[in-house]
């Protein structure tokens, strides 16, 4: 690593590290001043503390959370980008296509979990339906945007060539959308982790949210804090994992790399 | 096809553009024939209906009324049989694929072969090859989008402003650039410009459209010798030209 880019990257990590740990010693300082119960406001290092008491509670919570999370982003992007293609290439499709999808983004997905449950029992099913349900819209309406953002003269030039549609759609459409389906997938991930906890919450049978909900039985307030960070650990990690592929493969994008 | 023979036949064509203020007139009762080999100029003003009328011949727009042939067929067919070749006044290049990966994309398309490299260093861009379209300027831009263009060997080059977003010395390096090539091409060229003075430079004939409706108000042959250079430009053949042409634009305006 060179000195410029030690440089960068500590202007980049260092003002919000101090700022993190002047709001540790802050926090820490006014929950021994004021004597605060630890149920109402436990001071970080017990946060701490149940974190490596029991790593694996919460390893395994979270990997439980995690799957339900990422099997529904997964088969949402899919069916999402695939219904996409249709849409895109037929307005007629897409004016019939589009109310229904909408519905699914308007209807609280809460609503129906119980719909869910009878469909699909009390394991994982019903937790990657709600995780599913809550990413589709977000990767269907930029996928659709995507594939349609061709360049009209690239697209002009395909044309007068007589290219397939076949050869406009791997050649042209699906490079032009993957900005499109990177943003997507932006929103979408933090969303899929709050619908996999939801329904954990609602069928309390494993996860993060059984955790939560036991922890919050138990007037465990460390534990709770240490759930959370635990979920922003996940969210913040994929995140940052659909970065890192976004960086690497849309390197010729004025949005990536930076 | 015998030399001489029309490589572009247009008869009777007229379009209108619907829109809120009613319909308009693009294209008004158009004839126009072009010969193999010739390099035809459309020159005037915006809304005259010279980037219609080549959308027309390239297939692009389906004219309301009248007819295309492009050596003999429709557009539709000159699209299978890979006659055309397109440059606009935006490359549109793929920015996800390198220059040279995009002076191949007409080859992916159509299956046809030919020696990229080569033709990259006629066009003046061989060592970019590997460059992302990003990585290069206006000009250079647009040089990858005319080797595009010729890449699978078309018939019939249609070019529509190629030059229009170029800054002035670009634009005359790429004139240049395009003149030398053709001359040892001698493919058929049907080239829409604004540029009166680059429309005589670069053209065996001039077609001069008016607006409202469109409609051609003069087809002028220019009778200067080639090779052509830019020192043309000052002699007194050119500059009448250049004058006759301006003179009938007012006169239509």
């Amino acid at each position: 690593m060179t000195a410029a880019r030690l440089r960068r990257v500590s202007g980049v990590v260092l003002p919000p590290a101090l700022f993190v740990l002047a709001l540790l010693v802050v926090w820490d300082l006014y929950v021994r001043w004021r004597d605060v119960k630890e149920y109402l406001l436990p001071p970080p290092v017990e946060v701490f503390r149940a974190l490596v008491h029991d790593p694996g509670r919460f390893a395994d919570a979270a990997v439980e959370s995690l799957t339900a999370a990422l099997g529904g982003l997964l088969i949402a992007s899919a069916v999402a980008f695939g219904l996409a293609v249709v849409m895109a290439h037929s307005r007629t499709l897409e004016r019939a296509l589009y109310p229904p999808a909408l519905l699914v983004k308007v209807t609280p997905i809460v609503a129906i979990y119980p719909l869910l449950a009878i469909w699909f029992g009390f394991g994982i099913g019903p937790k990657v339906a709600i995780a599913a349900l809550i990413t589709f819209f977000p990767m269907l309406v930029n996928a659709v945007v995507g594939l349609r953002s061709i360049d009209p003269q690239a697209h002009d030039f395909m044309r007068v060539l007589h290219a397939s549609r076949w050869q406009v759609f791997w050649r042209l459409r699906l490079p032009s959308s993957l900005p499109y389906v990177f943003a997507a997938l932006r929103i979408s991930v933090p969303l899929s982790l709050v619908g996999a906890v939801v329904a954990e919450f609602l069928s309390g049978s494993s996860g993060m949210g059984q955790l939560i909900l036991i922890a919050n039985g138990d007037f465990d307030t460390p534990g709770l804090f240490g759930a959370a960070l635990v979920l922003a650990a996940m969210g913040v990690s994929l995140t940052a994992a659909v970065s890192y592929v976004e960086g690497r493969v849309l390197t010729w994008h004025d949005s990536s790399g930076g | 096809m015998p030399t001489g023979a029309a490589a572009i036949e247009v008869r009777g064509l007229a379009h209108r553009y619907h829109g809120a203020e009613g319909a308009l007139q693009a294209l008004d009762r158009i004839d126009l024939s072009v010969a193999d080999g010739e390099f035809v100029s459309l020159v005037g003003p915006s809304g005259c209906g010279k980037t219609t009328l080549l959308r027309a011949i390239g297939g692009l727009l389906q004219a309301e009324a009248g007819q295309v042939r492009v050596l003999g067929v429709d557009p539709e067919e000159a699209q299978r049989r890979r006659l055309f070749g397109l440059v606009s006044q935006e490359p549109g290049l793929l920015p996800w694929r390198s220059v040279e990966a995009n002076v191949r994309l007409p080859l992916e398309v159509t299956g046809a072969g030919a020696d990229v490299s080569a033709l990259l260093a006629r066009v003046g861009i061989g060592e970019f090859a590997r460059y992302a379209p990003r990585q290069l300027s206006g000009g250079m831009r647009q040089r990858v989008a005319l080797a595009r263009a010729l890449v699978h060997g078309p018939r019939v080059l249609l070019m529509d402003e190629p030059f229009g977003a170029l800054d002035e010395l670009s634009r005359e390096a790429m004139r240049l650039e395009l003149l030398r090539l053709w001359e040892s091409e001698r493919i058929t060229v049907l080239f829409v410009t604004h540029s009166i003075r680059e429309a005589v430079l670069l053209s065996d004939r001039v077609v001069v459209m008016a607006p409202r409706p469109g409609r051609i108000l003069d087809d002028l042959r220019v009778p200067l010798p080639r090779p052509r250079t830019d020192a043309l430009e000052e002699t007194p053949e050119f500059v009448a030209l250049v004058t006759r042409i301006r003179a009938a634009l007012r006169e239509a305006s």
